[in-house]
């Protein structure tokens, strides 16, 4: 199937921002977007399924009259139905109610360059291929242990491209790879069944060891099998990539974004400057990362994506912006924008939000433990409350930490604290920096948690 | 439509041999608001037309998405799909069939009363400001208030090889209601949640006086809160908390291909897994609710499914595939969120039967416990691991309500907490929500008050 090009692309946002300002706008603002997906999807211990997936669109934003409005549309092969959207934003924005705030949208046409984000060979990718990956993966998940079953997973690989053209001038192109598997597995053995269990590769770059996703995953859910209730009291706590950034997602990353902070909802507002986390923290969110998840030349309002300090050994340095938040304080868009393909309107959102690891490995981390629980997965992360930072989840599984060893994997203990707290009371940081959603960080050690457990 | 869906169908089975052919076409059309503290972020509109295309080729599935309706992408989309079920077939272990499922000729029309596409957007704006306006007048601790709309109307059209053709209207009204409050530096948030398939009409319930009372008074109201204990408590839960409760702790394991998968349920069909009081069913029947629907997207008349019955699991939820692997009916919670995914197994309207006591008996008889009334969130694990995030809960003392708590949980495992369930209310209620599967499903939970003997609460350190 033709994907479109980038030429297409893009004379598919500007040609709708000519359209919306001949229509009446004061300013437009168009992103045309492409996804091709590839997957290979694995159910119950089998390979079941191929799928593709062919997703376009352009979402159009109008302000006229300081009022905002937005539409969007699918349907790209028929100028008629483009020009029918336009109209529905325009329709939209005069339903609208001014905004005092708005001021203008984002004219800064330079870019920096991004390394590792585009590789053909994961465009050029066959289905044939990526069922070798899943199957090596499941292979691998079979061989390590016969108590081990694997429920769900697959490979997929994707292709991405954007186009933002705005009235300012700014007309942007950039395009993208990913490629990915994981494996979900449960162990069973005498009726116990351990909670599901996780692991997955996900790289720009042809890169990704199927291999060893398959080992791991069924190593850990044969390591959370004969798990033991464990007793309440506070302990030491090394947070995993997956549990420290679900924790993260809803309270940290939310509390450095300028509309949170603008809203009255952040514990960060009025901190810049201020200690906000024990002085071996130090994060950058970078949309420049080389093969990062989140980089990109441009964000989505075509503003150019770049490094930004967010707390420098401990202290507070900046919030994030996008063109909005940043022009309501006189301030530059940090490059921070993100949309939903073409479905929406930009928000405020962090890039790779990048922990700065430090020098011990996991196993010395782990050895320096007398007492403590290292946390793989949470649940119920997204009840934690945004605006306090507070949490109460379920460790699941989690694995106790005696004299320096891992005795054995717990079952349901509960961790409650405040993020914040949590970040003051980071003692270290391993070498293992990997990259999970957003985030892009070591395994954590954090003092004096509470865990409770029967 | 119908003839070139046909087409379509037709090229599956005789060029590709395809044992399974389904194409579930949609016009969709979207209107979608944001408020920031009464400011409309952006009015937004959204047109998506596009079709699902699924096949089974040598008992191996085969999907594609298009983003176009016309023969020529219909064409080369299920040509795509064809060939990736080949693909993937080539590693198959067990071939995939599906149950027998009568065919049906069908035309589903949405009769609402308002109709949200006629309904003009600066209406829709008018109730939402009013909302907003109500929430950050309650008083000077509200500090922001976030209200996002959404109504979906359009028809999907569903046609298979095996003579099913059915178009059905789709309409969703939707709307999700939060504030924060602040004193000194304790944060709190709350939430409230609108969902309804029967029209604009929901609001005329759903006033804006009604909704902005209960988020802005729970916001408030737990600036005084205490942290709760964490520890061992017997626990009242309200409606809402009890529907959360059954649909995560037990509901996602009786979603049969995760039963399949290896959920706690799999050796305890026709086992007693709770109290004799538990009744739960999944019904995608009740008129209007936020989970029901005639058809579900594999064709199949939704019905009332009974999971639980006096304790014992009777019954899971399926699409084609798993009844045949369980040797039972369909039972029609096939669901796909929209063209770009494919159908899969989820929950309608889930919740625990009424019984026969009043609240005030389900208290009175708690020494030293909690009466949780109102979640934030939940999650379960296959192997029946449940926590559900509390916003609204209340000591329980000698019998009475005592003070407010915040940022409470609550967690167990489905088959030690079910026994536990002492005794069931009489009242009901039905709260509608979103289910994240991967994909997002519209649905409702509920039930009446219930007491558990004893839950375990997680505190805040």
């Amino acid at each position: 199937m033709v994907a479109l090009k980038q030429e297409e692309l893009l004379s598919l946002a500007e040609d709708a921002v000519s359209f919306a300002l001949k229509k009446g706008a004061n300013e437009a603002e168009a992103f045309a977007y492409q996804g091709l997906t590839t997957n290979v999807v694995i159910e119950r211990g089998q390979i079941a399924k191929s799928a593709r997936i062919i997703d376009h669109g352009v979402g159009i934003r109008v302000i006229a009259n300081k009022t905002v409005g937005f539409a969007y549309t699918n349907i790209v092969k028929r100028k008629a139905a483009i020009e029918d959207t336009i109209l529905k934003a325009l329709s939209s924005a005069k339903a609208s109610k001014p905004d005092e705030d708005w001021v203008s949208l984002p004219s800064d046409k330079s870019y920096a360059s991004v390394k590792k984000t585009y590789d053909r060979a994961i465009a050029e990718l066959h289905p044939e291929d990526l069922v070798k990956v899943a199957s090596t993966m499941l292979d691998a998940a079979e061989k390590t242990d016969k108590r081990v079953f694997p429920i769900e997973g697959g490979s997929g690989a994707s292709y991405l491209s954007k186009a933002v053209a705005n009235s300012n001038g700014i007309a942007s192109f950039d395009h993208g790879t990913f490629v990915e598997c994981s494996l979900a597995t449960i162990a069973q053995q005498g009726g116990e069944v351990t909670p599901v269990c996780f692991e997955f590769n996900t790289e720009r770059n042809y890169n990704i060891n199927p291999e060893w996703v398959g080992k791991e995953a069924a190593r850990l859910a044969a390591s959370a099998l004969k798990a033991r209730k464990t007793e309440t009291k506070n302990t030491k706590v090394i947070f995993a990539q997956y549990a420290f950034q679900e924790l993260l997602y809803f309270t940290l990353i939310n509390a450095v974004k300028a509309d949170f902070v603008q809203r009255n909802q952040s514990a960060f507002k009025g901190k810049i400057g201020e200690t906000v986390a024990s002085d071996i923290v130090t994060v950058y969110d970078d949309g420049l990362l080389d093969g990062g998840m989140r980089t990109w030349k441009s964000d989505g309002e075509g503003v150019a994506q770049q490094k930004t300090l967010i707390i420098e050994k401990g202290v507070l340095r900046n919030f994030i912006y996008d063109n909005y938040t940043a022009k309501k304080e006189g301030k530059k868009s940090t490059g921070n924008a993100t949309r939903a393909g073409y479905l929406s309107t930009p928000n405020v959102e962090a890039t790779n939000f990048h922990f700065t690891p430090g020098n011990k490995s996991p196993e010395e981390l782990i050895s320096e433990v007398d007492e403590g629980l290292l946390v793989y997965y949470l649940q119920g992360a997204h009840s934690s409350n945004p605006a306090s930072g507070e949490f109460s989840v379920v460790a699941t599984p989690a694995w106790k930490i005696e004299d320096g060893k891992i005795a054995y994997a717990t079952k349901g203990a509960m961790l409650a604290g405040n993020i914040f707290h949590a970040l003051k009371n980071v003692s270290a940081m391993a070498n293992n920096e990997r990259k999970i959603g957003q985030l892009v960080a070591p395994w954590i050690a954090v003092e004096n948690v509470k865990v409770i457990g029967k | 439509m119908k003839e070139v869906l046909g087409k379509v169908v037709d090229v599956a089975s005789a060029k590709f041999g395809a044992e399974y052919v389904e194409i579930r076409a949609q016009k969709l059309f979207k209107t979608m608001l944001t408020l920031k503290e009464g400011r409309v972020e952006a009015t937004k509109q959204g047109i998506e037309n596009g079709a699902a295309l699924r096949v089974l080729v040598k008992g191996a599935w085969g999907f594609a998405s298009v983003g176009a309706l016309d023969f020529e992408t219909l064409n080369e989309g299920v040509t795509d799909a064809c060939k990736m079920a080949k693909v993937a077939s080539s590693r198959l272990k067990t071939p995939i069939k599906l149950v027998e499922a009568e065919s049906v000729d069908d035309k589903v029309q949405a009769k609402p009363r308002k109709n949200p596409s006629q309904i003009l957007i600066e209406d829709k704006i008018k109730t939402t400001s009013a909302l907003s306006k109500i929430i950050l007048g309650y008083n000077s601790h509200i500090k922001s208030c976030t209200i996002d709309y959404l109504d979906l109307t359009g028809t999907s059209y569903f046609m298979n090889n095996e003579g099913t053709c059915i178009e059905q209207d789709k309409l969703y009204v939707w709307s999700r209601i939060t504030a924060t409050a602040s004193e000194a530096d304790v944060f709190t948030f709350s939430r409230e949640e609108i969902g309804s398939t029967s029209g604009y009409e929901v609001f005329d319930v759903k006033t804006p006086e009604v909704v902005g009372e209960i988020v802005a008074r729970r916001a408030v109201e737990q600036l005084k809160a205490k942290t709760p204990k964490g520890g061992t408590f017997p626990v009242v839960l309200g409606p809402e908390v009890v529907g959360v409760f059954v649909h995560e702790a037990f509901g996602h394991l009786a979603e049969a291909d995760l039963t399949l998968s290896g959920s706690i349920l799999l050796d305890k069909l026709g086992k007693k897994i709770g109290s004799e009081a538990v009744d739960v069913y999944d019904d995608g029947t009740i008129d209007g609710a936020f989970g029901s629907y005639k058809y579900d997207d594999e064709g199949i008349l939704a019905q009332k499914t009974l999971l639980i019955k006096n304790g014992v699991v009777v019954g899971l939820m399926h699409n084609r595939e798993t009844a045949l692997k369980f040797n039972a009916k369909p039972t029609g919670n096939a669901r796909a969120e929209d063209f770009r995914v494919e159908p899969l197994i989820r929950m309608r309207n889930t919740f625990m039967q009424p019984k026969d006591y009043s609240f005030e008996e389900l208290i009175k008889d708690v020494k030293k416990g909690y009466y949780f009334k109102s979640f934030r969130g939940g999650q379960a694990n296959l192997d029946g691991t449940f926590q559900v995030g509390i916003q609204e809960a209340y000591e329980i003392i000698n019998g009475e309500l005592g003070e407010p708590v915040r940022n409470a949980s609550i967690s167990g495992n489905t088959l030690e907490t079910l026994f536990k369930v002492a005794a069931v209310g009489k009242d009901f209620e039905l709260s509608p929500g979103r289910c994240g599967k991967g994909q997002t499903a519209f649905e409702c939970d509920g039930g009446p008050h219930i007491r558990v003997k004893e839950m375990l609460v997680g505190g805040s350190a």
